[in-house]
């Protein structure tokens, strides 16, 4: 049965399928990932609030795109509008990064780390109810009228398309031209800015960054600004997608991939976020496909991916590009 | 207020091992878990060797040998990790079962919802020494018993109360030797200095892996009891991530590396829980607000059509969590050791020390021992 499972596996359109699936995949975990491990590499905080912060970025990017792409109409204006509800987004939850930075974790980069990781799963709960309350507040109910957001898509990118023998969503071709994208974006900040070279200093050795004059506590805000800034893009991109949408429990949902994804890279190196991604997006994606055509065992795929991340730190606890000493935080 | 004592339970053995060892165990639910399904799949004869006669204790006891193998199972690979890995890694396990648990039909039914004790066990479960009669009663959501006790009759509830309260209360003393015995001195130098404890000569990764098979122990007997108790669970009650970030707000808010703690954390927690949401039954913040303000005071129009009533309502009706969330965060900020951790530094010793010495007659400052700092 195995056998003959992989022989179907094996053909061009279903490896192809698959292919572009774990792609999209990939490109979507990336984006939820990259603001966590940009923090953690520089401040060594591992962030529990950023699936809440995913969850609110979904939200008020679904609430820009039903209030400004739906007046449009062409396709062209649509996808524009797009880019502008992500660009807002970014910016509002940069901003919201940089409050959280300032006013509740800076007092405690004197204590153990892990305070820090406390201090956000607290924050992860506040967000998380204050959502609620604030969908309560205007009779909004978790996922019908969101359903708004998902109509704002261009009419092309609900429909597949031949690429030879293959069939593909164009919205996972969008979702991987995103997430490509955002890694070009995030690699050209951190090698060809100061900003960046002021980070990647932070990253190699605080101490001696400061030495030589950098403030690092500015970097630190400006870089868990801009950690935030990410987890509002990625909650945006998400909001298109017809398999997460807008909910509350959303936040869990996204923080527990991002983890995976982050760990399995190695803490801290965007270059292994970027290869974890796409391991666990190719994982996702082919057990997903085992899952539907053959497997009657619910979860299959969520369960490969917290195998993927066990084996990973069995094997190689500092991930597949982690140094060995970040071990020690 | 049961559940005070059997996830108060929980947050102690979450303590045990992450307050003592600096170990955060963040997957200490599949512990909670495998106790609570081993409880309920016993019940429902679903475990070989047991039938479903087997007294609640011995299963108890049995969830809480699974705990231990599963426990050494983790940790032997777990603890080669430390700091941010080894709370991954537990999670990452703890997840696999989760997924596991409610993909898998052989448990109930419906796996997603959970098993519930079934028609092959229709009393209640019951807390005592099995085989002897008279010393068992039985506990459990509208299954429990009454009893009469020097006189007094005490209700199906209060008995679960005290009976539950009786194990936690016997599983926390044992903790409490365990931590006093030079196996426990070990695992705090372990938190202070592990280096420093290797090169004294403890082989640290035994000691560790102790530790985490006893408290993983624990941690089933809390989720057999919790089990018992509501004769049912399901996978986000049991075994979840969440279920474990509750037993670290307990445990935060009640003081790190105190044992009594996580047990006055949560009732701390589940106090605040209770007055702010709508169904608190000892009155709780909305009903005496509705009942103060008045209808006319509550119909005061603030935001457009939004009354002040319904703001009210929205601010205080099922959003426990929030308060709850926000009392955590300032905990972290500002009380760093938690409720019983800053009153025994105020006290300078555990209480029952400082009250030891107060009604003593000589007033002189006693000697303290080594290590009185627990």
């Amino acid at each position: 049965m195995i056998l003959e499972t992989l022989l179907d596996f094996l053909t061009v359109s279903e490896l192809g399928s698959v292919l572009v699936e774990g792609l999209a995949k990939a490109a979507l975990y990336v984006m939820i990932a990259s603001g966590l491990t940009l923090i953690f590499g520089l401040m060594g905080v591992l962030n529990f609030a950023h699936g809440s912060l995913t969850m609110v970025g979904a939200y008020l990017g679904g609430l820009v795109m039903v209030l400004t792409v739906s007046q449009a109409t062409g396709t062209v204006a649509r996808l524009a509008l797009f880019f502008v509800a992500i660009v807002a987004v970014f910016g509002a939850l940069t901003l919201l990064g940089g409050a959280i930075e300032t006013s509740i974790i800076r007092p405690l980069y004197d204590r153990p780390p892990i305070y820090q990781i406390l201090l956000t799963f607290g924050l992860t709960l506040v967000v998380d109810e204050l959502v609620r309350i604030v969908l309560s507040l205007y009779g909004m109910q978790p996922l019908s009228d969101w359903q708004a957001a998902l109509a704002t898509k261009p009419q092309f990118l609900r429909e597949p398309v031949a690429l030879g023998p293959v069939d593909v969503r164009w919205l996972a071709v969008f979702e991987i031209f995103v997430g490509a994208l955002t890694v070009v974006a995030i690699w050209a900040f951190l090698t060809k800015t100061r900003y960046g070279l002021y980070i990647r200093a932070g990253s190699e050795d605080t101490e001696m960054a400061s030495a030589l004059g950098i403030d690092v506590r500015r970097v630190f805000t400006v870089v868990f600004a801009l950690g935030i800034g990410l987890a509002g893009a990625a909650g945006t991109l998400l909001m298109w997608d017809q398999v997460w949408g807008a909910s509350v429990p959303l936040a869990a949902e996204t923080l527990l991939p991002a983890f995976i994804v982050v760990i399995v890279g190695g803490l801290g190196t965007f270059r292994g976020t970027v290869a974890a991604s796409l391991v666990v997006g190719l994982t996702d994606a082919v057990m997903t496909w085992w899952f539907v055509n053959y497997v009657r065992f619910t979860g299959l795929p969520e369960l490969m991916l917290f195998l993927v991340l066990v084996v990973t730190l069995i094997v190689r606890p500092q991930g597949l590009f982690g140094v060995e000493e970040v071990g020690g935080h | 207020m049961t559940t005070v004592l059997y996830f108060g339970l929980f947050a102690m053995s979450f303590d045990f091992i992450s307050g003592y060892t600096g170990y955060l165990s963040f997957g200490h639910a599949a512990f909670y878990g495998t106790g609570a399904y081993t409880v309920i799949l016993v019940a429902n004869g679903l475990v070989p060797l047991f039938p479903t006669s087997t007294p609640f204790m011995i299963s108890l006891l049995v969830g809480g040998v699974f705990a231990v193998v599963l426990a050494v199972v983790i940790g032997l690979v777990s603890f080669r990790l430390s700091g941010v890995y080894f709370a991954m890694i537990t999670l990452g396990f703890a997840q696999v079962l989760y997924i596991f648990v409610r993909g898998w039909d052989y448990v109930a039914a419906n796996p997603r919802d959970g098993p519930s004790v079934g028609g092959t066990h229709p009393a209640g479960f019951e807390i005592g020494i099995p085989g002897v009669d008279q010393l068992n009663l039985a506990i459990g959501v509208l299954a429990g018993e009454e009893a009469t006790v020097l006189g007094h009759t005490l209700g199906s509830t209060a008995v679960s109360y005290y009976m539950v309260g009786l194990v936690a209360l016997g599983c926390y003393f044992a903790m409490q030797r365990i931590l006093h015995s030079p196996f426990g001195r070990v695992m705090l130098a372990i938190r202070e200095n592990e280096e420093r404890a290797i090169a004294i000569g403890y082989n640290t990764y035994l000691y560790k892996l102790g530790a985490f098979a006893i408290s993983g122990f624990f941690g089933a007997i809390a989720g057999g009891l919790f089990a018992g108790f509501r004769r049912s669970a399901t996978p986000e009650s049991s075994f979840y991530f969440l279920t474990t970030g509750d037993a670290l707000l307990a445990s935060i808010i009640g003081g790190f590396g105190t044992l009594a703690g996580p047990l006055y954390g949560h009732l701390f927690d589940e106090t605040v829980r209770e007055f702010l949401s709508k169904s608190g039954q000892g009155g709780g913040l909305l009903p005496y607000l509705r009942a103060g303000l008045g209808d006319q005071a509550l119909a005061t129009p603030i935001l457009g059509d939004m009354t002040l009533g319904v703001l009210i309502d929205t601010l205080l009706n099922g959003h426990a969590s929030l308060y709850v969330g926000i009392v955590f965060v300032l905990f972290v900020l500002y009380v760093p050791d938690g409720l019983l951790g800053t009153v025994r530094t105020r006290v300078g010793g555990t209480l029952a020390d400082a009250a030891r010495d107060r009604f003593r007659d000589d007033h002189s400052t006693p000697e303290r021992t080594e290590g009185d700092d627990e």
